[in-house]
């Protein structure tokens, strides 16, 4: 089965925000407790992605000189082709930051999870948020329960526009470059981000109308924490099973140390 | 819509004005994004930067109330450069037609103006006669008073910097606009025009629409795929509602209210049914008498008799204005004491709502039935309101949803599409179909035992949609709609068969063909394209009228039946034999024996519309508050609105109220809010009341973005969070900078999101035609929230 993928085409996209209510009707999400939406800017509610909010769609308004632009990203787990939070992930043998062996997407299996939050520190997007209260790290799951049954993600399936498509993933790039090229017609400048991104690429392929100093909180040059090896190898000791979050805490506090210490070396 | 949602995606180029179809309408977006991949321009014309102008490849600002000056603008500036499609304005529209000598306009009135009525008296209005009785024609759009002349002559004002100077747009924009979109008078291209209550929500917003309608004449757009003019309707199934007429003015099918002056039946089709000479038009509202009597007896049966006018005296005929204002101030001073509101919610939807909250207090009694307690339900245990000093009876009947009963929904594009029940309602709600049926049938029994004076129109009516207290069969109600040959029993294959001699019946001749013995059109789910393969899908579902996809859709032919634009042909001629091929066409008849536009008495679409109450020609007027003087005449205001002057009705000036104020929708929350304040998800997106305004009025009134602000008009003020935005801009205005906030006017006191209602600031007007309040234009005034 060849890779899937979500083409993200967001000079498609309304801010009808369809998707955010979506996933949290599929993945059975409360919702937030919001106030009037400031903080944040544009119709932005509520103010990050959270342990009930996997989705998010971000508002960016830019008044040049001549002309208003207000444009929209929808914000969630990239869904890496070679996903570095399952490697950091220290929950063993078996991962509770999942790769669906199906499906290939990956997604928080609450069971297992000891909310460590070695998954969030070494997202290169920092996607991940620990539920502290259940201690368990939360993250858009690709819908993998949705794509067993041959049934495309519920944002994708609710986006009314085609600006969320699901697809495999060369056919899904095909259609990055086809968007790309009808924005670059018209005199605008898109951004393809996730097709060569970490070198492997993610399975969310955002086609972004506009550079990418348009989208200030949109990682410009993501990457995997070289200490992720680090990580990995002074956890050994400790064993998969014993694994808990304070012990993960523990390494992961260890691992900053050295860090900085390499830092005040170079 | 002439036209329907997804041939969208067959236009060159979409003009959205009047309408944030993004925000208000998402899947229209599905094929304005089609079209744009194939090429399609977009442009926005609205007073704010919305979601919808986001996605513009060309954002137009204008002022609120200013859409005929800039749409006039735009036609004039066609018409004097030449872009207009000649073939189609002489072939199918009455640019041809002389219109009388004595017809005028001076100063901002057309003639036969009565100030004292406030009224046209139409006798100017009217075609030259030859003595034959036919019109006389210019088909070299030369004669003085020839339509063509004449609209050339009063649009010939609207110049650029003219235009620039009412609406506060550049006049490079406007121009771009006319180049743009004026390039769809190319005989192979096509526009589109989608509109909403940004256009209808005036005191001219008949005409607003009107001048949209005439720039596609001018284009050749109206007939063709990609074209037409699109009313993007406010609710899931208005469209069926109005088509139903659940209006005071008509009767189901559009068929006209019978009026006082209207004693006989005889009197009321002589009335009704228009006559016309030229034997090339098809003038099909002559089939009224048919249409007519075939709907008495779907209403009454066997009790309408040739000897009884077929129970012509069971309607009832009105003498005066029954429309939501109208009614608000009749509530008010007292007239009306009984109120049924079905999945309404006035108490936060009303214009000028303080004023109708305190007529819902004067009545004896009030119904609501409703998903939720809304704010009209619980009016008597609103905030400030003393539920001991209110005597009105409050029936609450929980309703069901539209998931949660069976029945047809109309949408927008005319398709009436069949739905199952999907869950059975909770609790004890129950359809509308079954709170009418239960009415019916104790109203029956009550004027059975006390019949009164005239107990016919109750007792008699023929009522059959299953007995006692069982859910009503909705296929009973949608069989009578589309109506019975009554002699064999079996159902109606089309309204071509319809009778007036009592012989069919039919509820709603429009929809005569939607459930025939071939079974239930509207259910149809064939997703099979036509031949022409532009989106048609005439298996899918069932529109009116005949299942015509794309209405007056032999305008997009040639006299010989050729079509304009053969890479998206609608219909087009293939002989004497096979006729028409494509979507059903607007009259089987072969090219050119009969006029296109067969819905009008003579045949062709009216760039001169004397059906209008304040004018055939669209002229620019102020609305009802306004911070400027009318710089196209001293008529201030449309000179056939009426004026209410009641208790709550004031009008603010610019000198106290010096911003201009609009409302409007947010994709996130729905109408007055009942099915979406109370959704904690929607409520989770836009959780509070806001106003939106330009970093310019925020700096001057020394408000931030996210303070609590206070907006005042003459009825009233509330307390909002402020957006500021650049997403608003000042207005320059012969000169002058004119600042407009907007509020959206979901919010109200019930429901888990509350909010100030933005209708506490709206005024009680309404369209000169139409009675539409005028909902998108008001002065007000906004200072920061102290303590």
């Amino acid at each position: 089965m060849a890779e899937k993928a979500m083409l993200l085409d967001m000079e498609k996209c309304m801010a009808c925000r369809g998707c955010q209510v979506a996933c949290k009707a599929w993945n059975e999400l409360p919702a937030e407790k919001t106030t009037f939406f400031a903080v944040a800017g544009g119709y932005q509610n509520p103010i990050g992605l959270s342990p009930s909010t996997f989705t998010l769609l971000k508002f960016y308004e830019v008044d040049e000189r001549d002309k208003v632009r207000w444009l929209f990203r929808v914000q969630r787990c990239m869904q890496c082709v070679d996903p570095a939070c399952v490697k950091a992930c220290p929950v063993e043998p078996v991962k509770a930051m999942t790769r669906d062996e199906k499906t290939g997407a990956v997604y928080v299996n609450r069971e297992l999870c000891i909310g460590c939050g070695a998954c969030r520190d070494y997202c290169p997007f920092t996607v991940p948020v620990i539920d502290t209260e259940a201690s368990k790290s939360t993250k858009c799951t690709f819908c993998f329960d949705r794509l067993a049954e041959g049934i495309q993600p519920a944002c994708a399936k609710a986006c009314p526009t085609g600006c969320l498509t699901f697809g495999e993933r060369p056919q899904i790039l095909e259609m990055a470059h086809q968007a790309k090229a009808r924005l670059e017609k018209k005199g605008r400048r898109p951004v393809i981000y996730g097709e060569t991104e970490l070198g492997t690429g993610t399975k969310k392929i955002y086609v972004l109308p506009e550079p990418l100093d348009y989208y200030p909180d949109v990682v410009k040059n993501p990457k995997v924490s070289e200490s992720l090896g680090l990580f990995r190898e002074l956890l050994k000791p400790f064993g998969g099973l014993a694994l808990t979050a304070a012990v993960v805490g523990m390494v992961l506090g260890k691992v900053k140390e050295v860090k900085e210490k390499d830092q005040v070396k170079s | 819509m002439t036209n329907h949602w997804i041939d969208i995606k067959n236009a060159d180029c979409i003009m959205i004005i009047g309408s944030n179809a993004a925000e208000n309408h998402p899947i229209s977006f599905r094929w304005v994004s089609k079209a744009m991949e194939n090429g399609a321009k977009l442009i926005s014309v609205d007073p704010r930067f919305t979601r919808t102008s986001a996605r513009a490849d060309l954002y137009v600002p204008i002022r609120s109330g200013s859409d005929i000056a800039f749409v006039n603008g735009v036609m004039s500036y066609i018409l004097e450069n030449n872009l207009y499609n000649r073939e189609y304005l002489v072939d199918h529209t009455n640019a041809t037609y002389l219109v009388d000598p004595n017809f005028g306009f001076t100063d901002g009135l057309f003639t036969g103006y009565d100030a004292a009525k406030r009224m046209y008296a139409k006798d100017t209005w009217q075609y030259q006669l030859d003595e034959n009785g036919m019109v006389m024609r210019d088909p070299t759009l030369q004669d003085p008073n020839c339509v063509f002349q004449l609209l050339k002559k009063h649009l010939s004002r609207y110049n650029l910097e003219k235009v620039a100077s009412i609406t506060g747009c550049p006049s490079e924009a406007i121009l771009e606009v006319a180049k743009t979109y004026g390039a769809t008078g190319a005989k192979d291209k096509s526009g589109t025009i989608l509109y909403a209550m940004g256009a209808t929500q005036h005191t001219v917003g008949t005409q607003n629409v009107r001048t949209y309608a005439m720039l596609q004449l001018l284009l050749g757009n109206v007939g063709v795929a990609g074209g037409g003019i699109n009313a993007l309707r406010g609710e899931s199934n208005v469209q069926g509602s109005t088509d139903h007429a659940i209006l005071f003015h008509i009767l189901p099918g559009y068929l006209k209210t019978p009026r006082v002056e209207n004693q006989t039946l005889a009197e009321y089709l002589e009335a009704a049914t228009p006559k016309w000479n030229d034997p090339k038009s098809a003038n099909w509202w002559q089939n009224t008498p048919k249409y007519t009597v075939s709907l008495l007896k779907a209403f009454w049966g066997d009790s309408a008799t040739k000897d009884n006018e077929f129970a012509f005296q069971y309607l009832p005929k009105v003498s005066g204005n029954y429309s939501h204002i109208s009614m608000f101030e009749a509530m008010y001073d007292g007239a009306i004491k009984g109120l049924i509101c079905m999945g309404q919610n006035p108490a936060v939807g009303g214009p000028n709502v303080e004023k109708e909250r305190k007529a819902l207090h004067k009545l004896s009694w009030l119904v609501a039935a409703d998903l939720w307690e809304t704010e009209t339900a619980a009016f008597w245990n609103a905030p400030g309101v003393d539920p001991k000093s209110i005597a009105t009876e409050v029936f609450m009947l929980p309703a069901a949803a539209s998931m949660e009963k069976e029945g047809s929904i109309t949408n927008s594009g005319r398709w009436s599409q069949w739905r199952y029940a999907a869950v059975h309602p909770p609790g004890d709600a129950k359809s509308d179909l079954w709170i009418l049926d239960q009415i019916q049938k104790e109203l029956k029994k009550l004027y059975q035992a006390d019949p009164g004076p005239f107990p016919d129109p109750i007792v008699r009516l023929n009522w059959n949609y299953g007995p006692g207290a069982e859910e009503p069969d909705a296929h009973a109600v949608a069989k009578e709609i589309n109506g019975y040959d009554l002699a064999t029993g079996k159902l109606m294959a089309s309204f071509a068969g319809l009778k007036d001699d009592g012989t069919t019946s039919s509820g709603n001749w429009l929809y005569c063909a939607s459930y025939t013995e071939g079974g239930n059109m509207a259910a149809r789910r064939d997703p099979t394209d036509a031949a022409n393969n532009i989106g048609l899908y005439p298996k899918w579902s069932w529109c009116w009228p005949v299942n015509r996809r794309i209405i007056y859709n032999r305008a997009s032919c040639d006299l010989q039946g050729n079509p304009y634009a053969p890479n998206k042909w609608v219909v087009k001629w293939t002989g004497p034999e096979t006729k028409w091929a494509g979507d059903v066409p607007d009259g089987g008849w072969p090219p050119g024996e009969k006029y296109s536009f067969i819905m009008k008495p003579e045949g062709h679409a009216r760039l001169f519309g004397f059906g209008l109450a304040d004018g055939p020609f669209p002229e620019h007027y102020e609305p009802l508050e306004t911070p400027v003087k009318n710089a196209m005449s001293s008529q201030q205001l449309d000179p056939a609105v009426k004026i209410w002057s009641g208790e709550m009705d004031d009008v603010g000036t610019v000198d106290k109220y010096p911003v201009i104020a609009t409302t409007y929708r947010v994709t996130e929350m729905w109408q007055a809010g009942q099915m979406t304040r109370n959704n904690a998800w929607l409520v989770e997106l836009m959780p509070d009341m806001f106003v939106e305004m330009s970093k310019t009025l925020a700096q001057a009134r020394g408000i931030q973005h996210g303070d609590k602000v206070r907006v005042k008009t003459a009825r009233g003020e509330i307390t909002a969070f402020a957006v500021v935005t650049a997403r608003f801009k000042p207005f320059k205005l012969n000169g002058k900078s004119y600042e407009q906030i907007g509020l959206p006017w979901h919010y109200g006191y019930k429901g888990l999101a509350t909010g100030a209602s933005a209708n506490s600031l709206t005024p009680h007007v309404g369209d000169a035609n139409t009675m539409i309040p005028e909902y998108k234009a008001f002065l007000c005034d906004v200072v920061k929230e102290v303590g």
